[in-house]
């Protein structure tokens, strides 16, 4: 019978560990999310997603110039009007050629913002969280991480995108000539 | 009197204006909450339950720790996570980001086997693999033809697993001084 009871007991405390943790990351996290994402919320409202669409066109043009602005810039503002996963339709803006690389920066920043930023990936916020959870027990602070995270995000799709798109002009011929040599 | 009424009635729209979009956004913020955020808390804190009284946790730290702890273990999981055969499979709900993240964090950073400056590197290290499981999807959202379908899904592919390593490397050169003394 103590067996059992031995048993039950470390069953259950399985679970209250599990419980332990839940209850923690609801009162600590979500009230601060409810109020950041409501203000958000607002804000996209009222500044209105469609305002960036004048962006796009920019985004699409040729030249060195327009690189950051197609990707860093029209990413970023795409994500965090639109979110994802419908940041990805601010790509019918750009030249077919742009679409892909364009698509790579755009999803590769639905991570970064994430500790400043809750309101672009609600659903995946444990990919930020988890680690950042680790940086809190040991009594330090997460929002300097956050902020280096969200900056370096930008960086990243920078190159991202550049090198998205030189993959993709480099396919892009060759492709064409297959197609002329079956036809 | 006629300007003043309607002054007061602009003003009035002007305000349940604002109070409309206010109570709208809170109740979508609420529902993102119950929707999206709330399940996946559960899934993660049965999982950190799991992992912390069963002492699974230290055999996962043991075993990762010395992957996880450095920057060659770092961009060779950035690495193996860009794959190209992998990476579509490792992508949807980025649920293996955040699991393998949740357990780096409560487990290795927590405890400090690995150094917390790591924590930039390692979130790019999880996540080399993002939204490749989606890039059709994803372009076709962006009014794709089939021809840049075709040549967009191997080229953001191809272009990950140069660019996976290349962040767990910038991340690396810009966590020094993060957290000082840890």
């Amino acid at each position: 019978m103590d067996f059992l009871v031995t048993i039950a007991t470390g069953f259950i405390g399985l679970f209250q560990a599990g419980a332990d943790t839940f209850v923690s990351l609801v009162t600590g996290i979500v009230p601060l999310l409810i109020i950041l994402l409501t203000a958000v919320n607002a804000l996209i409202a009222w500044i209105g997603p469609e305002r960036i669409n004048g962006v796009g066109k920019w985004a699409a043009r040729d030249g060195l110039v327009y690189y950051p602005i197609r990707y860093v810039v029209f990413p970023f503002l795409s994500v965090f009007f639109l979110t994802n996963p419908m940041a990805y339709t601010m790509g019918q803006f750009l030249p077919e050629k742009y679409k892909p690389a364009f698509y790579d920066a755009a999803v590769s920043y639905v991570h970064p913002p994430l500790g400043i930023f809750p309101h672009i990936n609600p659903g995946e916020l444990f990919v930020w969280l988890g680690i950042a959870t680790g940086i809190q027990k040991l009594g330090l602070p997460i929002v300097p991480l956050a902020v280096r995270y969200l900056l370096i995000g930008l960086v990243v799709i920078f190159i991202r995108g550049i090198v998205t798109e030189r993959i993709t002009m480099w396919m892009w011929p060759r492709e064409n000539e297959d197609t002329a040599v079956t036809a | 009197m006629h300007t003043i009424n309607t002054w007061l009635m602009q003003f009035g729209r002007a305000v349940g204006g604002i109070v409309g979009v206010l109570y709208q956004a809170g109740r979508d913020s609420v529902d993102q909450v119950i929707v999206n955020i709330l399940p996946f808390m559960a899934f993660i804190a049965l999982i950190i339950g799991i992992i912390v009284k069963t002492g699974i946790g230290k055999i996962i730290a043991a075993a990762v720790a010395p992957l996880a702890g450095s920057l060659i273990g770092l961009i060779i999981i950035s690495f193996i996570a860009a794959l190209p055969i992998l990476s579509p499979l490792l992508g949807p709900g980025a649920v293996v980001a955040q699991v393998v993240g949740t357990i780096l964090g409560t487990t290795l950073i927590a405890s400090g086997k690995i150094s917390a400056r790591y924590a930039l590197p390692a979130l790019f290290a999880i996540d080399a693999q993002v939204g490749c499981d989606f890039i059709p999807v994803g372009l076709a959202l962006g009014e794709a033809e089939q021809q840049t379908v075709e040549i967009g899904v191997p080229a953001v592919l191809y272009s990950r697993v140069i660019t996976g390593p290349i962040a767990v490397i910038l991340a690396y050169l810009a966590s020094f001084g993060l957290y000082p003394g840890y």
